[in-house]
């Protein structure tokens, strides 16, 4: 029992100090400040205690889930069935990554002002950002695994009497599986800050990235860093929790001890 | 249930101006063990790949029981050199695999994958994953995958070259008691000539580029053969000569 204690606190020390050094850093700022410059972190923590049960603040959480909810998955599904798609196709895969490396030099959030004009305020411009942010990631993570296939566990199935259904579902499927959850992964970072950044500027007038922005123009400091430590914290438990908890139940055999 | 005879005839092979195999002419009779050695690059793989159905002549004909092979058929099983099995399932369901592509039933297929197994010497391995086990043990998953389908033809590709020399001889013995009696035909492609001999009862010998049969070797001893016999040493002594390997 005392040696498995000692090795979760092996495992969680560093991103226990990680955490420590920001909060250590904010408190010290916040001694040399005025608190309605810089308030220290206890002041926010109490005030992020209340701020969690007010309906303003759940109102603004569940619309930004929403469209995350919305937004991210559709782009996972997107981007997953092109790259799958280009990776079986070379001429599709040169006119996909042409496609992304256009769309790639646009940053995301320069459609919002353009699907504005188009459909007006509310959840279609800021989940179609979330699209355009997050499907390359999966796409050209996919794309890489499926190209670059283990031929002969192509060649096992072919022997072993596979149709090419059954070597799209047996073998390239559970193969790319593990650059789907990487893609997934950077894709989530994407559609997270697209998302954010789309509230910012205006794509809607809820969600925590209005709400933010809202609490700068009033010039409400501590309902500014409430804010940034909810936004962090969510973005953290999708990533290292929900994320990492599917990675390690769809790819158990990664997991499993022994000689590799 | 009928075996299957290979011929080989005058076959051409060239991957673009690299020319693999020149003529190459070969038979194996059914329920037989042959092997084809010569050094890298000669084309065996090649030729190995094509009775397998993974690749076609340019020129000539290769048959089983009279029939063009031009695909891969559960009746001809490969074993590959590398064991390429699927680290994403256990040693089971990699087993199974072949069963599940041909829709056999869950029971079934675990009835038959288990007594596979047992047969080498893996009972009780169902249920770990391929990294958990050594490159000897995943070896023989991988001719288990291959037997389980009941095949007439096992062709392998250097199967025991990536084991230690003592596994490696160990799994020599292990794969002649699989053979004996069941009446599959074998083909295996080697660069051990120590491995034709102790295991073929009839030994190709082929020159590399372009790869050429030099020689068809007869060998009616019976087994088990002993490694360092007198015949042995001679027919090793004549392929290394073929091979240049020797004045």
């Amino acid at each position: 029992m005392q040696k498995m204690n000692s090795q979760t606190w092996k495992k969680i020390w560093p991103y226990a100090a990680a955490i420590g050094t920001l909060l250590l850093i904010w408190q010290i700022a916040a001694f040399f400040s005025p608190p309605y410059l810089l308030p220290g972190v206890p002041a926010v923590l109490e005030r992020l205690g209340a701020g969690i049960t007010e309906p303003e603040f759940v109102t603004s959480l569940k619309e930004s889930l929403f469209r995350l909810v919305v937004g991210y998955p559709s782009a996972c599904l997107l981007g997953g069935l092109l790259g799958l798609l280009a990776g079986l196709s070379r001429g599709f895969a040169v006119y996909l990554r042409s496609l992304i490396a256009i769309l790639q030099s646009i940053p995301p959030i320069t459609w919002i002002p353009f699907l504005i004009i188009l459909f007006g305020f509310g959840n279609v411009p800021i989940i179609t950002v979330i699209i355009i942010a997050s499907f390359f990631p999966m796409a050209l993570s996919v794309m890489n695994a499926t190209e670059g296939i283990n031929r002969t566990h192509l060649e096992v199935a072919k022997v072993l009497g596979a149709t090419k259904g059954q070597l799209l579902r047996k073998v390239y499927l559970p193969e790319t599986l593990p650059s789907f959850i990487t893609g997934a992964q950077v894709a989530f970072g994407n559609a997270w800050r697209s998302l954010i950044a789309s509230e910012m500027v205006g794509g809607a007038s809820s969600g925590l990235g209005f709400s933010i922005k809202f609490a700068g123009e009033v010039a409400q400091m501590t309902d500014v860093l409430m804010y940034i430590v909810i936004i962090g914290l969510i973005a953290a438990f999708f990533d290292h929790v929900i994320l990492e908890w599917l990675k390690r139940r769809m790819l158990k055999w990664r997991y499993i001890g022994g000689a590799k | 249930m009928i075996m299957q005879t290979l011929e080989i005839q005058k076959v051409h092979k060239s991957f673009g101006s690299l020319k693999v195999l020149e003529d190459v002419s070969l038979t194996i009779e059914k329920g037989k063990f042959a092997a084809i050695v010569g050094p890298s690059g000669c084309g065996k793989s090649t030729l190995l790949r094509m009775v397998a159905g993974l690749e076609r002549p340019d020129e000539g004909t290769v048959q089983a029981d009279g029939k063009t092979i031009d695909h891969p058929s559960p009746r001809r099983m490969m074993i590959f050199q590398e064991h390429a099995l699927y680290p994403w399932l256990t040693v089971g369901e990699n087993v199974e695999m072949g069963l599940e592509l041909a829709g056999i039933s869950k029971e079934e297929r675990r009835n038959r994958a288990q007594k596979v197994l047992k047969t080498v010497g893996l009972e009780g391995f169902y249920h770990y994953y391929p990294s958990q086990l050594s490159g000897g043990m995943r070896q023989r998953v991988s001719i288990a995958r291959a037997l389980v389908m009941d095949p007439d033809v096992l062709l392998l590709d250097e199967p025991y070259g990536a084991l230690d020399a003592m596994t490696r001889l160990t799994m020599q013995n292990e794969l002649l008691k699989i053979w004996e009696g069941s009446g599959k035909t074998m083909l295996l492609i080697t660069h051990d000539i120590d491995e034709a001999l102790y295991l073929a009862d009839r030994i190709f010998v082929m020159s590399s580029r372009p790869g050429k049969l030099v020689r068809t070797i007869d060998l009616d001893l019976p087994r088990p053969r002993s490694r360092h016999g007198q015949r042995i040493g001679e027919l090793r002594q004549e392929i290394m000569q073929l091979l240049g390997l020797e004045e």
